[in-house]
């Protein structure tokens, strides 16, 4: 269940340009938390910035309720999250749907032996972390290829570390600077071509939208997360609204907040 | 120490309600809030059928404040008194209910359907809200349609009935009077100001609806000065202000002023316990100075006329 807490900051640190990781002390958002879900964060203490900043769990120690967010700088209330070096953040959180693949069956996979391709593209890689922490938890590694896309090679977020946890890595950058030059769905398309069960996705919604065409195309299921302009966190001011289409074919509205910010591919209309 | 408040036949325990459209209806916040501490629920603006809503993006942050161009989506009455009420009936805490309309006939449909559903204590008749194309504004701008629209309402429903004034208007104080001569229970202010933000990297606006609602602490001066004006005009009828409220001594400001209760709107983006830190707040300031019961804290400000 989501709470409020006010949770102590307990390291920060710039890990690529304008990329900052921001570790606080939170044990019951730690003990609760799923891959894909967000929080949403307080950035300021008067009325400017006034809302809230909604950023997804980067990575979640629940032994030591340590939880981690990896964030641009993208305005002021960023800038704001990433002065603060000590002292307390107030944080709504756990909050909406994460990847459905570790609440149960409901993707219908079992981590014997499917294969899985994990695809982030910028900042989107930050939530695929925690996705990939859990994925090592339950011993799905050696089943899992993960594709990470930046413009330019000091821009590649999680890639070390998703090598720490055994991971297969492949990297794309727009400049080549790292890896394959150009886009990481190119790499997707590559890895498509043998039999992928399950993918996962967090990135630019150019980004989502080719990945999203091509799994139809290919018949391959997959959750992504998709980001939009949110005010209360919690399904009441209805802002965050993405467009699906219904069964009947009528296009109606689902709340990245409260049914996302991770849809199943094909849910929502990007 | 009585905080309990009447705001036009509704019988709250403390002054201190939620924000049409803020809120939800309710239950997106009980994580957050003992809702039952509440002096009552305000809910999302319902209409007769259900509503899409605008389409995205629909907010937009502004110094201190936001845009909002939502355009009243909402599931329909006919759910909100079947599926939604029946939770929300339990919990012992009266719940008004904004309504909206295409039409006078709707207001006075939803009113009617509305009317003996469990937990409903009263309607707030939305003429004022600025992003939808029909129904909304154009009855909240000029007096004759606002009475109109009350005397439709009042006569469908035996729920009391409070009207949402919008600021939008040249003379508010009239369209105050003209629904209270028409029979309002009570008014409530302000609902947001009409305004727009352009993305200038993009050179667009930044809503899809081009304009939206301002609200939030920006707007708080402009709705204290609107219940000043009319609790002056119409010191008997009580007035529901809200307006960028995030704490009890924003929410003081407007008693003093004269509203007999208040709502918390855009504060519970910032703060979702901001409703019950103003109760606790309004109660300590009580004691800190020496008041026994709420009322004498209404309009207690209007003693001042600027002249002594």
């Amino acid at each position: 269940m989501s709470q409020l807490v006010q949770a102590e900051i307990t390291g920060c640190r710039e890990t690529a340009p304008g990329i900052w990781v921001t570790e606080f002390l939170a044990p019951s958002l730690a003990r609760g938390a799923m891959p894909g879900q967000f929080l949403h964060i307080r950035c300021g203490e008067g009325s400017d910035p006034l809302l809230r900043r909604p950023i997804s769990i980067h990575s979640v120690d629940r032994q030591s309720g340590r939880v981690k967010i990896m964030f641009q700088v993208v305005g002021k209330g960023t800038a704001w999250l990433a002065g603060r070096r000590d002292g307390f953040i107030d944080i709504m959180g756990p909050l909406g749907r994460g990847f459905t693949v570790f609440t149960g069956e409901q993707a219908g996979l079992d981590c014997s032996n499917p294969r899985l391709v994990v695809v982030g593209g910028g900042i989107g890689a930050a939530p695929l972390y925690f996705l990939l922490q859990e994925l090592a938890r339950v011993g799905c590694v050696q089943q899992v290829m993960v594709l990470l896309g930046a413009r330019t090679a000091n821009q590649l977020l999680i890639l070390d570390a998703a090598k720490v946890l055994g991971f297969n890595v492949r990297v794309a950058t727009d400049d080549g600077s790292g890896g394959y030059r150009g886009l990481v769905t190119d790499l997707l398309a590559e890895e498509l071509q043998q039999k992928t069960d399950f993918v996962f996705a967090c990135g630019p919604l150019p980004m989502l939208k080719s990945l999203c065409d091509m799994l139809r195309d290919a018949g391959v299921p997959g959750e992504v997360s998709v980001e939009e302009r949110m005010a209360c966190g919690v399904g009441a001011c209805l802002s965050c609204v993405c467009r699906v289409k219904d069964t009947g074919g009528i296009e109606t509205y689902r709340h990245a907040c409260v049914d996302g910010p991770v849809f199943a591919v094909g849910e929502v209309l990007l | 120490m009585n905080t309990g408040v009447n705001l036009g036949g509704i019988v709250m325990k403390n002054p201190v309600t939620t924000a049409s459209g803020t809120f939800g209806f309710g239950l997106e916040y009980q994580p957050y809030v003992a809702l039952q501490r509440l002096g009552a629920i305000t809910v999302k603006g319902t209409t007769l059928k259900p509503r899409l809503g605008n389409s995205p993006p629909r907010i937009a942050e502004t110094p201190s404040g936001m845009l909002n161009a939502i355009g009243l989506q909402n599931p329909g009455v006919e759910r909100v008194a079947e599926e939604i009420m029946p939770r929300l009936a339990g919990l012992g805490v009266p719940v008004i209910i904004n309504i909206a309309g295409d039409t006078v006939e709707d207001y006075a449909q939803v009113a009617r359907r509305l009317d003996g559903v469990p937990g409903v204590a009263g309607l707030e008749v939305n003429i004022s809200c600025p992003n939808v194309k029909k129904g909304g504004i154009q009855f909240g701008s000029d007096p004759h349609t606002a009475a109109e629209v009350t005397r439709a309402v009042k006569a469908a429903t035996g729920l009391s009935v409070i009207v949402k004034l919008s600021p939008n208007v040249t003379d508010l104080v009239a369209m105050a009077e003209a629904v209270a001569g028409a029979g309002a229970d009570a008014l409530s202010m302000i609902n947001t100001l009409l305004g727009m933000a352009i993305d200038v990297d993009r050179r667009r606006p930044v809503l899809g609806n081009i304009t939206g609602g301002l609200s939030g602490p920006a707007v708080r001066p402009v709705a204290v000065r609107a219940v000043w004006q009319v609790h002056r005009a119409l010191p008997l009828t009580p007035i529901l202000g809200m307006g960028g409220i995030m704490t009890a001594r924003d929410a003081l400001e407007f008693i003093l002023a004269g509203a007999t209760a208040v709502a918390v709107g855009t504060g519970n983006f910032v703060n979702p316990r901001a409703t019950l830190d103003v109760v606790e707040g309004i109660e300590q300031y009580m004691s800190n100075h020496g008041f026994t019961d709420i009322s004498e804290l209404v309009g207690l400000a209007q003693r001042y006329t600027g002249e002594n």
